[in-house]
C-alpha cells in the first residue's frame, strides 16, 4: 500500500472510531444495563411496588451475615437519609434513580456509585473500622446538588442491631 | 342436606382463617405506598386536561374555605391562587384515596368525579398572585424578625450542605419545580408550619419517596417557624437571597 493511500485509510478510520466515542453519553445508560445484565425499573412508579417501595429501603440483614443497603436517588436527598452498617462485613449495594443522573460517593473511600434513572446500580463495598462517612452527590444533577448530601454510619458488629428479615434498619430506627 | 350447607360453610370459614393467619405470618409484609400518582406522561395529561370556564363554576363551592380569590381567610387553610394544576391535583387525588388526611377534604375529594377535579385545578392555576406588597392578599401576617429571616434565606437559596438539606427554591421555585410541587411564594405561614410539622412527626405522608419527611426531620423547630414566616410573608415570590430583607 503506498503511503497516501494508507494515510486515507488511517484518517477514516479515525474518524468512525472517534463517532461512538462522542456519542457515548446516549449509549451509556443501555450499554451499562446490558453488561450487568440488570431489568429495567419504572423510576416513575419506585414508590408503587417492586424491590424500592418504603419500607423496603434501608438497610436488610442477609442469612449469610452480609448486609443489602437499597437506595433512591431523588432530586437533590438519597433516600434513606441516613444509613447504618456494621463494620467489617460486606454490604451489597442496590440503588437506583427517580429522576436524573446521579453519583453516590463516600467521602474518605475510593468508592463511587454512578446511579442512572431505570437501572438499578449494584456494588460491593466494605468498611473495615466504625466511622461516619458523608456520602455527597457528585454528578451535576439540579439547582440543589450542592446540598446532596447524605450520611453513612459504620459500627462496630456487636452494636448493630439484629434484624429480622422483613426489617429494616437506618440511623433514625437507632 | 342442611347438615351438609352447614359443614361447607364451616370449611369455607376454616379456610378463610388459615390463609388470612399464613398472609399475616408470611415474610413480605405489605409495601407501604404514600400516594398513588406515579408522574407518568398520561398521568400529567390527564390532571392537565382540565376546562377552566366549568372549573370557575364548581369552584363556588370551594370560596367558602379557599377565598373567592383563592386567597383564604383562615391561615390555617392553603392559599390555591396560581398553584401549579399537577400540585393540586395530586392533593385532591391522594385525599380521595385517603392517602392524606383532612376530615373536611376526604368527602369532598371522594365527591368530585375525575372530570371535576381537572377542570377545577385548572381554575385555580389561572388564578393571579399580586406581585405588589401593597396589594398582597395573603392572609395578614405579621413580617418575620429579622434573625429569622436570615434563617429562612439562608434554607431557601442554600439549604444546607452540611446536615444534607437542599435548598427550597429549588423544588418549590421560583428557581425551579419537579412535577407536583407546590409554589409556596404566597402560602399562609400556619399551613406551612401545620405542613412541616406533620411531615416530621409523619401525621402526613404522601409525599411521594418521601423527601418532605426528610427534610422536615432535619430541620429545627426554629427553622420550620422561621421558614413558614418567610413564606407567609410573600418574601418567596423573588429568588432568595442571602442577605436579611431591610
Amino acid at each position: 500500500m503506498t503511503w497516501p493511500k494508507l494515510r486515507k485509510f488511517l484518517l477514516w478510520a479515525l474518524v468512525l472510531c472517534l463517532i461512538p466515542a462522542t456519542r457515548y453519553y446516549q449509549i451509556d445508560v443501555p450499554l451499562l444495563r446490558f453488561l450487568k445484565g440488570s431489568r429495567p425499573v419504572d423510576p416513575l412508579s419506585l414508590h408503587l411496588s417492586g424491590e424500592f417501595v418504603e419500607n423496603n429501603l434501608g438497610t436488610a440483614q442477609e442469612p449469610d451475615g452480609s448486609v443489602t443497603v437499597r437506595m433512591i436517588a431523588q432530586q437533590y436527598l438519597f433516600i434513606p437519609h441516613c444509613i447504618l452498617v456494621p463494620a467489617g462485613v460486606p454490604v451489597h449495594l442496590r440503588i437506583t434513580s427517580a429522576d436524573a443522573v446521579h453519583a453516590l460517593t463516600f467521602n474518605g473511600t475510593d468508592y463511587a456509585v454512578k446511579v442512572l434513572p431505570g437501572t438499578i446500580s449494584e456494588a460491593q463495598l466494605q468498611f473495615p473500622r466504625p466511622g461516619e462517612y458523608k456520602m455527597p452527590c457528585r454528578e451535576f444533577c439540579g439547582a440543589g446538588h450542592y446540598a446532596m448530601r447524605s450520611e453513612l454510619k459504620v459500627v462496630r458488629r456487636d452494636q448493630f442491631p439484629a434484624l429480622r428479615p422483613q426489617e429494616r434498619g437506618n440511623c433514625a430506627a437507632q | 342436606m342442611q347438615r351438609n350447607k352447614r359443614r361447607s360453610l364451616k370449611l369455607t370459614g376454616a379456610i378463610l382463617v388459615a390463609a388470612s393467619l399464613l398472609l399475616l405470618a408470611s415474610d413480605n409484609p405489605p409495601a407501604q405506598i404514600p400516594s398513588l400518582v406515579a408522574w407518568t406522561p398520561e398521568t400529567i395529561a390527564a390532571a392537565s386536561a382540565g376546562d377552566t370556564f366549568r372549573g370557575m363554576l364548581l369552584a363556588k363551592r370551594c370560596d367558602h374555605c379557599h377565598g373567592s380569590e383563592g386567597f383564604s381567610s383562615v391561615a390555617s387553610t392553603p392559599n390555591l391562587a396560581a398553584m401549579d394544576k399537577l400540585a393540586t391535583w395530586k392533593q385532591v387525588e391522594d385525599f380521595r384515596t385517603h392517602k392524606r388526611t383532612s376530615p373536611a377534604m376526604e368527602p369532598i375529594a371522594e365527591s368530585l368525579s375525575a372530570r371535576d377535579v381537572a377542570d377545577v385545578v385548572a381554575y385555580y392555576a389561572k388564578l393571579p398572585v399580586f406581585q405588589d406588597p401593597q396589594d398582597n392578599r395573603v392572609f395578614p401576617q405579621s413580617r418575620p424578625d429579622p434573625s429569622h429571616a436570615a434563617i429562612a434565606s439562608r434554607l431557601v437559596s442554600f439549604g444546607d450542605g452540611e446536615r444534607g438539606i437542599p435548598p427550597c427554591q429549588a423544588c418549590h421555585g421560583p428557581v425551579a419545580y419537579r412535577p407536583g410541587v407546590p409554589s409556596l411564594a404566597t402560602q399562609n405561614a400556619d399551613y406551612v408550619l401545620n405542613q412541616l410539622e406533620a411531615f416530621a412527626h409523619r401525621a402526613r405522608a404522601n409525599d411521594i419517596n418521601q423527601p418532605m419527611r426528610t427534610i422536615a426531620t432535619l430541620l429545627t423547630e426554629d427553622e420550620r417557624h422561621a421558614l413558614a414566616q418567610y413564606y407567609g410573608s410573600g418574601l418567596g415570590l423573588q429568588p432568595g437571597s442571602s442577605t436579611a430583607p431591610r
